[in-house]
């Protein structure tokens, strides 16, 4: 690293949210050229808000940039693009009817007399793309890419604009295990050529096997920076949580009993006509835990609201406990056994400015043992909040509390609790640790395997993180275009690789080869 | 972090005052320019409504439709639907009550049914009126602000043809409607004072509103619905007809007041406009932080500046419309929230630095 000249230095930088909330505490780190440094943390450690001072989205109450050894102010992102930092969002912010060269070069094209020159812009961005090997068709519209290729393009965007310095908050959380391979070539790519990346992840392997050095965030505070080659996983992981993480999920057999939750030949058209899901069909028992992996965009997310009771179907049935839930309200289905953690946990699973009591009552305010005549029982629902803030470890000041004010990870133990305690013998889990510490997420997989087979529930569990799925599931189903494409009767027997395959639509399931596992 | 709430709701309340401060201020500057004795004129502004027993009494009488309307449109801030037929609501309800009052005037029915018959039929034009916004919206998406609005006319008008066509007296002088009768006169409470036990009834409404916000489910599906649908619908609660029935709840409120009007200050129904008193009920709402608790706080406020407005016209030439001015400047200033934002920031800022500084000597 002394030999490399420095691209970029952060010097103690803090950032307090107008809540209140610490995000960043005397944080310093720096970036050599053609250096690529992992930036982790568990949710809430303060990455997120370090990256926005760094693109000027926020501002820093104290603390200096450095940008190629001279010190800066970057105001805002365009500044920041104009002192050469670019950053790839981990929602991409393109144009979908737009062309890729008009993407990429949104802003600056190529002019001839005042207009703009397109067959300039079309050349300049394939070039560009030619240069690091990313294989895109600059003419085609972004609409038609596959997500690893629309990821391309935010990173061909930040280069064209200049970049030296590439920011990825957390870019293989959308992409399938081959993607995300060509996508570290592509990165190893541009280290040699002088580019410096600062990347964001959550996954640790994918730390290990990438970067150079690690800056490692706890609390809002620097944990320190390290060259990777003096770490292991298990190392890195403590240095994160400050314990080990147990990242194998040890789970006794299930004993599959009756049947919970029936999908039968379920279809859905999406509000544009198109065919979203197709046919789909799958059973669930008493104590086992069905998973569904998928590339986010197969379906899962109809699946899930076709099941919460969110849409409506089109064709086929849900039965529930062996009732059907077509036209039935949500409060009824919820009544019948039906819980939901859902994928949006900010906009869907809870209300942000209310309280973490409000919050957990919200489904249970109204029961005849909660309330006093027809008044609310106050101490009935301090005594049900306080009882889950202890069983959940939910860190706050307290439960009167608004829930905007916890981390993310904190306000999902808030919606677990909930969900977890309604008294329902099924729980939907669509996406239930994404964008949480690896802390909370541990927790709440261990409880969900835990429930599952000491309350002898079922549970669906979508999601888009192999690893969870993988671990915690017991039996795998796989969907993509909106049909279930392959199922696996032992989830922790499937290799990530090949369960790639079957999510990219390589390989493909026949009806034969499934039956008997649904 | 609760310290960032605490920090956050002692602002809110600064932020009140110092806006009622600066709008005062500025009135008071107003008043000394074009005033000939600005002092006399500025003191019988501040203490003129508390000069006497009458005046204190009249502050009070000012108060009475100004807290059904406020307690209304705290309905309609909870759920998040701008519903202002609470307006229209009024003239329903004032003129509904005084075709009750009309009717039963000969009759043997005793006073005390009969005030309770007109203000329960207030009650109900007034759920009537707010319940046509609210259905229209949810069946057909109909946006409620502009319905309600279009509405408070349709009201107006059709108030106007019952009293010229219906209970019209033709004896009278001016358009009004027959005497309304004594027995339904509501009886005043103090003495020497305007002061009728309507004030009585807008705190009672008001302790049954605060209840039902607070401490009964309805309340909490309300305010869930309001802040979001999404995820009312998500846990279970019926976003439809919650939305609906917070309207007409609310709409109860705003026609009991146009009743209760009717029956403690005026002899005979005659209004032939729109009163203003619902629109006025979404600017204390608003004061009062749409709590319906502090509803009665901003509505005396309110109350206190129109009579000081009132007294200053009568004894010189100033017209009472300068009342105007102040309510502008305290309304903006509330309803915008960037209003010494600045100044909560650094505060929270501090304490969080203050935190930060203890934890880490501890630790």
């Amino acid at each position: 690293m002394e030999t490399h000249k420095e691209a970029l230095k952060m010097e103690n930088i803090t950032k307090i949210y107008p809540n209140g909330f610490v995000a960043n505490k005397g944080i310093t780190f720096s970036v050599a050229e053609g250096e690529i440094h992992a930036l982790v943390g568990e949710n809430g450690a303060g990455k997120t808000t370090l990256m926005k001072v760094l693109f000027g989205m926020e501002q820093p109450q104290e603390g200096a940039i450095y940008v190629g050894g001279q010190q800066v102010k970057i105001t805002s992102p365009l500044d920041a693009i104009a002192k050469g930092v670019g950053m790839v969002h981990q929602h991409f912010m393109l144009v979908p009817s737009m062309t890729v060269a008009q993407n990429v070069l949104l802003g600056i094209e190529p002019k001839k007399h005042g207009l703009v020159d397109n067959a300039a812009c079309i050349k300049k961005t394939q070039e560009l793309s030619d240069k690091y090997q990313f294989g895109l068709d600059a003419t085609a519209a972004v609409a038609d890419l596959s997500v690893g290729l629309m990821q391309k393009v935010e990173i061909l965007k930040a280069l064209a604009k200049g970049a030296k310095v590439l920011i990825l908050d957390e870019p293989t959380a959308v992409l399938t295990p081959q993607e995300t391979r060509e996508l570290f070539e592509q990165l190893k790519l541009l280290k040699k050529n002088g580019h410096s990346i600062i990347f964001i992840s959550h996954k640790l392997e994918e730390v290990m096997e990438l970067c150079d050095n690690v800056t490692i965030l706890r609390h809002g505070y620097c944990n320190g920076s390290y060259p990777i080659s003096d770490l292991n996983e298990a190392k890195l992981s403590r240095l994160m949580v400050g314990r080990d993480v147990v990242l194998k999920i040890e789970k006794p057999d299930p004993k599959p009993g009756k049947a919970i939750l029936e999908v039968k030949s379920l279809e859905k058209l999406s509000d544009t006509g198109k065919v979203v899901l197709d046919h789909v069909s799958f059973t669930i028992r008493e104590g086992e835990v069905l998973g569904i992996a998928g590339v986010e965009g197969n379906g899962q997310s109809f699946l899930s609201d076709c099941i919460s009771g969110m849409q409506k179907y089109d064709g086929g049935d849900i039965l529930l406990n062996g009732k059907s839930i077509k036209g039935r309200k949500i409060a009824d289905i919820r009544q019948s056994g039906m819980s939901n953690i859902p994928e949006d946990r900010m906009t869907v699973g809870c209300v942000p400015s209310m309280s973490i009591l409000d919050n957990i009552m919200a489904d249970r305010f109204e029961r005849r043992e909660n309330m006093n005549g027809i008044f609310m029982d106050k101490q009935k629902a301090l005594k049900i909040t306080d009882d889950l803030i202890k069983e959940f470890e939910i860190s706050c000041d307290d439960r009167s509390e608004a829930i905007r004010l916890l981390s993310g990870g904190n306000i999902q133990k808030v919606v677990v609790a909930r969900e977890f305690t309604s008294g329902a013998n099924f729980v939907l889990a669509n996406q239930p640790t994404r964008g949480v510490d690896v802390g909370t997420a541990e927790m709440i997989r261990k409880y969900l395997v835990r429930q599952v087979r000491e309350q002898n529930i079922a549970s669906l569990l979508i999601s888009a993180d192999l690893n969870e799925v993988l671990e915690v599931s017991d039996r795998l189903l796989v969907m993509r275009q909106g049909r279930i494409v392959a199922a696996f009767p032992k989830a922790n027997m499937v290799s990530e690789d090949e369960l790639g395959e079957y999510m990219l639509g390589i390989k493909t399931m026949t009806p034969e080869e499934m039956e008997g596992l649904l | 972090m609760n310290k960032t709430k605490r920090i956050e709701n002692t602002f809110d309340i600064v932020r009140i005052l110092i806006a009622i401060a600066v709008a005062y201020l500025i009135a008071l500057i107003i008043l000394a320019l074009i005033s000939d004795d600005p002092l006399n004129v500025i003191g019988l502004f501040i203490g003129g409504p508390f000069s006497s027993k009458k005046h204190i009494g009249d502050i009070f009488t000012r108060m009475i439709p100004l807290i059904f309307t406020g307690v209304c449109m705290c309905f309609v801030y909870a759920i998040n639907k701008f519903n202002l037929a609470g307006e229209g609501a009024v003239n329903l309800g004032g003129c509904l009550a005084a075709c009750v009052a009309i009717a039963l005037k000969e009759t043997g029915v005793p006073g005390w049914i009969c005030i309770i018959l007109c203000i329960a039929v207030g009650a109900l034009a007034g759920m009537l009126a707010n319940a046509i916004p609210a259905v229209a919206d949810q069946a057909f998406h109909a946006d409620v602000c502009v319905i309600s609005l279009m509405l408070n006319y349709i009201l107006l008008y059709f108030t106007t043809f019952i009293l010229k066509n219906v209970i019209k007296d033709q004896g009278a002088a001016v358009t009004a409607s027959y005497k309304l009768g004594n027995k339904v006169k509501l009886p005043k409470l103090i003495p020497g004072t305007t002061i009728h036990i309507g004030l009585i009834i807008a705190i009672a409404c008001v302790i049954f509103v605060a209840i039902l916000f607070y401490k009964m489910p309805f309340g909490y599906k309300m305010r869930a619905v309001g802040i979001n649908p999404t995820f009312a619908k998500y846990i279970g609660i019926p976003v439809t007809s919650t939305i609906i029935l917070a309207q007409v709840i609310g709409g109860a409120f705003a026609g009991m007041g146009g009743a209760v009007q009717i029956l403690g200050m005026f002899p005979r129904y005659k209004w032939e406009s729109l009163t203003n008193y619902g629109f006025d009920g979404l600017m204390i709402a608003v004061l009062a932080r749409k709590n319906p608790i502090l509803v009665p706080v901003s509505a005396f406020l309110i109350a206190y500046i129109r009579n000081g407005a009132d007294l200053v016209a009568t004894k010189t030439q100033i017209p009472p419309e300068f009342v105007s001015i102040i309510q502008g400047i305290i309304i903006v200033l509330v309803a915008a929230e960037m209003f010494l934002s600045g100044w909560k920031k650094k505060l929270i800022f501090n304490a969080a630095r203050k935190d930060l500084k203890e934890k880490e000597a501890k630790a």
